[in-house]
């Protein structure tokens, strides 16, 4: 069983961040780690892999060539190999985009599981997992707190409104997992040490039978403006109070607020 | 007509979401500024007999993608069809399940993907969306590129549109062409584990009272439903809560769980880390009770309560419960 973990290389969380003048994410001097929630799909591919139910573990991402640092990261986390997607064509794609290259690289790996992470942290979308597997028609199974492997089928635990389901497919699918699966293990000093001489290869646009013009000059979005949130009223506080007299101050803030 | 404005409305255990009433009313809205109609799919069960109803919150027409609880992605080869060549926006409430017909119809017809949007608007006959990016520390405004193919897919968060009460319009029904084969169909339902207690869509709730690791355990939410109750609003909690096993993931709010979008956010015992934020930075008032008067929420609570939630709580109950008898 082989899966391809798809990974993507995001500013820290917290750090931060602004756009440039050509209104794209300016990641100079900011930075970049495993978008958090990738790291427990690589956490959920590594403990199948440790049970002996996937034999193969490759990460797939596409983004700059600094990229290759997320890559290895994760290859020090475990795994077999990498493949990074790099193309200067690429700058500034949207999720319609990210989702057909990876799509298109997929179809190239053909993994019995691509797993994905819930979301990515900058753009909180959950829109690539979904549309890489219609454009590969392959099914989707989203949001697990858990994925399981066995004959010929994937399943995943995955809240419903009232308790939990346990969704199946047959593979090949698409799936995604949630912060639920586990802590993601840390990389060990002997898993840096041999994430060195694991394979990583670079694969352009061309490499995947692609080129800008199927890709509509990287994007179907446009961005039209970036700005700073809008100023909010500073804070008031109510301090030193005994309880009543505070929940009096509470209630007439809530009041004067028509909430009450 | 090309002027539409489409919506995903779920349904489920016979009944609408309160999605599907907000997006026919937002719909509703944004086909007034293009000159369309708004254009319900609605899937889930109950969705044959109630579609005809979303008219009354402004829904014109309603295709019915089918009529069963399964999950949502199998509706996805009939959304494809419906919305193939249709419309100038389709409106997809920001849930899982919205989601996941999201990202189907983004993947398959190939279409630009916005949100989710804190605004929406018609602008020069394109949609014009308003989101919040990279933890809420950018707002970015974004439109279709250039030729890019119609309708643009838009998530929208919970609470972004109130919907409209009182019309009585019905919304003309009509059942969804053959549908294309599809892999999105094989997913089902292998096993169903229902909790003991009902728990309540945080989403839908207008007012509510979270709860942190400073409510230290199960017992300890007592107060804050007490709190909830008195207010007529629902009981969330962050994850450290939810992880302790003290209320159900159903109720955490945050990256990870449920973005909420209340006209009031009470926080207790939550420190505000980044990721909670995040989940309920929407909201249109938030107070946070606290009693470390360093702690993140404080810089961006609207009113915070330096004190022990164990007394501020229960004494704001009485307060208000006494307001609200006199
Ligand atoms: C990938 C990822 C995803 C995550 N997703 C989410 C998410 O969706 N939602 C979420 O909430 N978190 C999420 N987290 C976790 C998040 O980072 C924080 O750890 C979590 O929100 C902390 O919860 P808390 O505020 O309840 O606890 P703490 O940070 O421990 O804060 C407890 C607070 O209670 C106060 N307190 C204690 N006792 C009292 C008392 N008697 N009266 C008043 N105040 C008191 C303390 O002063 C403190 O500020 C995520 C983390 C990661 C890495
Ligand atoms: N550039 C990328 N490279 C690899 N995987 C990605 C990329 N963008 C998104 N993904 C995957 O898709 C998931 C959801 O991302 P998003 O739809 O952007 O919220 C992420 O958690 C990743 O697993």
């Amino acid at each position: 069983m082989k899966i391809v973990v798809c990974i993507k290389q995001v500013p820290a969380t917290g750090a931060d961040k602004r756009y440039t003048d050509d209104l794209r994410l300016d990641r100079t001097g900011v930075e970049a780690i495993i978008n958090p929630l990738d790291e427990y799909a690589i956490e959920q591919a590594l403990r199948l892999a440790d049970a002996g139910t996937a034999d193969a573990v490759t990460y797939l991402s596409m983004g700059p060539d600094q990229a290759s640092e997320a890559l290895r990261r994760a290859l020090a986390m475990g795994g077999d190999d990498a493949v990074l997607i790099t193309d200067p064509a690429l700058a500034g794609a949207d999720e319609w985009t990210t989702a057909k290259v990876l799509a298109a690289a997929l179809d190239k790996l053909a993994p019995d599981v691509a797993l994905m992470g819930m979301a990515s942290d900058d753009a909180r979308g959950s829109l690539v997992p979904g549309a890489v597997a219609a454009m590969r028609d392959v099914p989707l199974l989203s949001y697990g707190s858990e994925l399981a492997l066995a004959d010929g089928e994937a399943r995943v635990r995955r809240l419903s409104a009232t308790g939990y389901d346990w969704i199946a497919a047959p593979l090949p699918v698409v799936a995604t997992v949630t912060d639920q699966v586990g802590e993601p293990r840390y990389a060990s000093l002997k898993g840096i040490m041999a994430a060195k001489r694991k394979p990583m290869e670079t694969w352009s646009l061309g490499d995947l039978g692609l080129s800008a013009d199927d890709l509509h000059g990287a994007a179907l979005t446009k961005v039209t403006d970036a700005r700073a949130p809008e100023e909010k009223p500073p804070t008031e506080r109510i301090e030193n109070l005994p309880a009543p007299e505070a929940a009096a101050k509470i209630a007439d803030w809530l009041a004067a607020r028509k909430l009450i | 007509m090309s002027n539409d404005i489409l919506f995903l409305a779920e349904f489920s255990g016979g009944a609408p979401a309160r999605s599907a009433l907000e997006l026919a009313t937002g719909a509703a809205e944004l086909a007034s500024q293009s000159g369309g109609s708004a254009v319900a799919l609605a899937y889930g069960s109950g969705a044959a007999s109630g579609a005809g109803a979303l008219g009354a919150h402004g829904a014109a027409r309603a295709i019915v993608l089918g009529d069963e609880d399964r999950p949502a992605i199998t509706f996805a080869p009939a959304a494809i069809a419906a919305v193939r060549d249709a419309g100038l926006a389709v409106l997809a409430p920001a849930t899982p399940n919205g989601r996941d017909l999201a990202a189907a119809l983004v993947g398959s017809l190939d279409l630009p993907a916005f949100g989710p949007v804190r605004a929406v608007r018609v602008v020069d006959g394109a949609v014009e969306s308003e989101q919040a990016t990279l933890q809420g520390s950018v707002i970015t405004t974004a439109r279709p590129a250039d030729g890019a193919p119609s309708p643009s897919v838009v998530l929208v968060l919970a609470n972004t549109f109130t919907p409209a009460e009182g019309g009585s319009g019905t919304a003309e029904v009509t059942q969804t062409g053959d549908a294309a084969e599809s892999a999105l169909a094989k997913a089902t339902v292998a096993e169903s584990h229902e909790a003991e207690a009902k728990v309540v869509n945080l989403e839908e709730a207008t007012v509510i009272v979270a709860g942190g690791r400073g409510v230290g355990g199960e017992e300890g939410f007592g107060p804050l439903r007490d709190l909830a109750e008195a207010l007529g609003g629902a009981v969330g909690a962050s994850r450290a809560a939810a992880d302790a096993g003290w209320i159900p993931y159903q109720l955490q709010i945050g990256q990870t769980g449920k973005v909420v979008k209340p006209s009031l956010y009470i926080g207790a015992g939550i420190s505000g880390a980044i990721q909670h934020r995040v989940g309920m930075q929407t909201a249109e008032h938030v107070v946070a009770i606290n009693r470390d008067p360093d702690a993140p929420i404080g810089e961006f609570a609207d009113l915070f309560v330096v004190g022990d939630l164990f007394e501020i709580i229960p004494a704001l109950t009485d307060e208000i419960r006494r307001r609200k008898g006199a």
